[in-house]
């Protein structure tokens, strides 16, 4: 579709950063949602913290021991918070109330600008992942990572769950073209997240086979690479290989998206005015 | 050449054939059917740059199914069509810059936000140049009140408000194609009368207008021509003032007598106009053919025969034309 053919280079990036930022002022127009968004993202940590120790104790379970799991729960709190941090149902409801149609009259690419808003979203929750890490830090003092290097690669790999969690919502939502709803797509999107992640449960717990399914899905970039690359579980080559990894997902997920786009939008039937 | 032009367009819609009832959803899920509907039938349009063209149809005549077929929002069933040249639908974004669309029951503003911050975002959107944005602000303040609710949340405005900052989302890029789908809809008639003004002024500085409305007044004040469109087909193409002309042929005489007015007993002393009683017991009209008769003529006879306390003159309006259009009981 002639969608790529579009304005100005500069007029296009001056158009993503004015989406991203009203998506970001969007957020924080609800301040109270804002502040319960990061006392509930504390809370969780703190849950955790309590039943992992409990668990625990003294030994060690699936290959963490107590300070390992510090540090894994510390970055399951930074890396749900941020992939949770987007609002899919808000890309969603422009589909299902057809405010879609709207969005087609400007000449933005559909997707790209979905893509702006959800990182403008998503990076209203940055101060909770941050604040909340270094309070967590002071408070639980977790171990560092394995090597300097190590911390830079779990930054990097961190930072990709922004494209990654927007490529799964993104696709998430396009079901609703055919759906009409969104509310069991979403549920169905954030267990298969939260459970294949491994921020419910590290995946090291899992069965094999779980294990080996997991990986085929691009979930575990979510809470399981990051965790390794900074505790060491995998060297540097390997750290590099689960970001291109990482990297690779985003892009089939962007394309994929592109394609279901194409069908979809031949399902738009917005009806009367 | 037209700046925009369609041919044999159509579009149908597959719509859920389901029973009435639980017992008709259950089987649906198993044995799924589905019935074609043709929103839109083989339109041909075509608009010159500069037309002010209304777009008219009863509720369900495929009005705004028009609409999303000429901005590229929907891709037609069958047929072609052409905006500047351009097939909106597969090079929507190269059209988007060109074209403005208001949809009356939908906004464009973001919700939680000052109206500001759209206008601005659009400005970004569209690429328009600070000094154009600062004009363009400026203008629409001068013409239709913005500033007095530029810095307002935009879910705090009252529709008439939130209707006025729509339009300015739908101009802030200066369009050359404009489409308007119901832009009074819900207005006092103070909010309509700067709207329709607005209008006037868009239209008077050479901006082509599609407009959609079913308050024929919008239409009357604003549009030379008129397309009046029923069940997915066009009844009627042409200038307002030739659909008048055309199918408005009868004038009336509405008459206040001294006594109690008796319709029968005038038909029988007039017969060469028609009569009917009025909504008082001395009031009565009396309707003749304007190609037969002058007003003069009328007048002068009816008031040396039955000396009115009082009389006025009415013609049938557009608004009676497009309904007897759309029963049918006229054809072009």
């Amino acid at each position: 579709m002639a969608d790529a053919i579009a304005a100005p280079r500069g007029h296009r990036f001056a158009a993503d950063r004015a989406l991203a930022l009203i998506s970001f002022k969007r957020r924080l127009a609800y301040k109270t949602t804002w502040l319960f968004s990061i006392t509930f993202g504390g809370w969780q940590l703190l849950v955790g913290i309590v039943v992992w120790e409990h668990i625990i104790g003294a030994g060690s379970v699936g290959g963490y021991d107590w300070d390992a799991m510090r540090a894994y729960l510390l970055i399951g709190f930074v890396t749900s918070t941020i992939a949770w941090g987007g609002a899919d149902w808000q890309m969603a409801n422009r589909i299902l109330d057809g405010l879609v149609a709207i969005d087609m009259t400007k000449p933005v690419d559909f997707q790209r600008a979905r893509a702006a808003e959800y990182v403008g979203g998503a990076a209203s929750v940055l101060p909770t992942a941050v604040l909340g890490a270094v309070a967590a830090w002071f408070l639980f003092d977790p171990q560092l990572p394995v090597t300097p290097l190590a911390g830079v690669l779990t930054v990097v790999s961190i930072l990709f769950i922004f494209p990654m969690a927007f490529g799964v919502g993104y696709l998430s939502i396009m079901l609703c073209f055919w759906t009409r709803r969104y509310l069991g797509i979403q549920w169905a999107k954030d267990g298969f997240v939260a459970f294949f992640s491994g921020m419910m449960v590290p995946l090291a717990l899992m069965p094999g086979w779980l294990q080996v399914l997991s990986w085929c899905l691009p979930f575990p970039h979510f809470t399981t690479t990051p965790a390794a690359i900074y505790l060491g579980r995998v060297d540097t080559l390997g750290a590099l290989g689960l970001i291109a990894a990482e990297a690779a997902w985003v892009v089939v997920m962007w394309g994929g998206a592109r394609l279901i786009w194409r069908r979809a939008i031949k399902k738009v039937t917005i009806h009367g005015g | 050449m037209p700046i925009l032009e369609a041919r044999s367009l159509s579009k149908r819609f597959r719509r859920p054939d389901k029973g009435s009832g639980f017992k008709g959803a259950l089987k649906h899920l198993v044995q799924r059917k589905y019935k074609n509907f043709t929103a839109v039938d083989a339109i041909d349009l075509s608009i010159e740059p500069g037309e002010s063209v209304a777009y008219v149809g009863p509720n369900g005549a495929g009005k705004s199914t028009t609409v999303k077929l000429l901005t590229g929002i929907l891709q037609p069933t069958e047929g072609t069509v052409r905006v500047m040249g351009r097939d909106p639908h597969t090079e929507r974004i190269a059209n988007a810059h060109d074209i403005g669309v208001l949809f009356g029951q939908r906004t464009q503003l973001w919700w939680d936000l000052p109206v500001e911050e759209s206008l601005k975002l659009l400005k970004h959107m569209y690429g328009v140049s600070e000094a154009d944005y600062k004009a363009r602000i400026e203008r629409f303040d001068e013409l239709l009140g913005l500033g007095e609710f530029m810095p307002a949340l935009a879910r705090t405005l009252s529709l008439g408000q939130r209707m006025r900052a729509d339009l300015a989302c739908a101009l802030i890029h200066d369009p050359k194609m404009v489409y308007l789908d119901e832009p009074t809809i819900g207005l006092d008639i103070s909010v309509k009368d700067r709207l329709r003004a607005f209008l006037r002024q868009l239209v008077d500085d050479g901006t082509t207008l599609l407009l959609t409305s079913h308050d024929l007044a919008d239409i009357e004040e604003v549009c030379e021509r008129i397309v009046v469109i029923d069940e997915g087909r066009i009844a009627y193409d042409g200038p307002i003032e030739q659909l008048k002309a055309h199918y408005i042929t009868t004038k009336a005489v509405n008459l206040i007598l001294d006594g109690p007015a008796d319709a029968e007993a005038l038909a029988e002393k007039f017969p060469h106009y028609e009569w009917s009683a009025g909504e008082a017991s001395s009031e009565v009209t009396a309707t003749y053919e304007s190609s037969r008769f002058t007003t003069a003529e009328v007048l002068g006879d009816l008031t040396a025969q039955l000396a009115p306390r009082d009389l006025s003159l009415s013609e049938p309006s557009i608004e009676d034309v497009i309904r007897r259009l759309y029963a049918g009981e006229l054809t072009k």
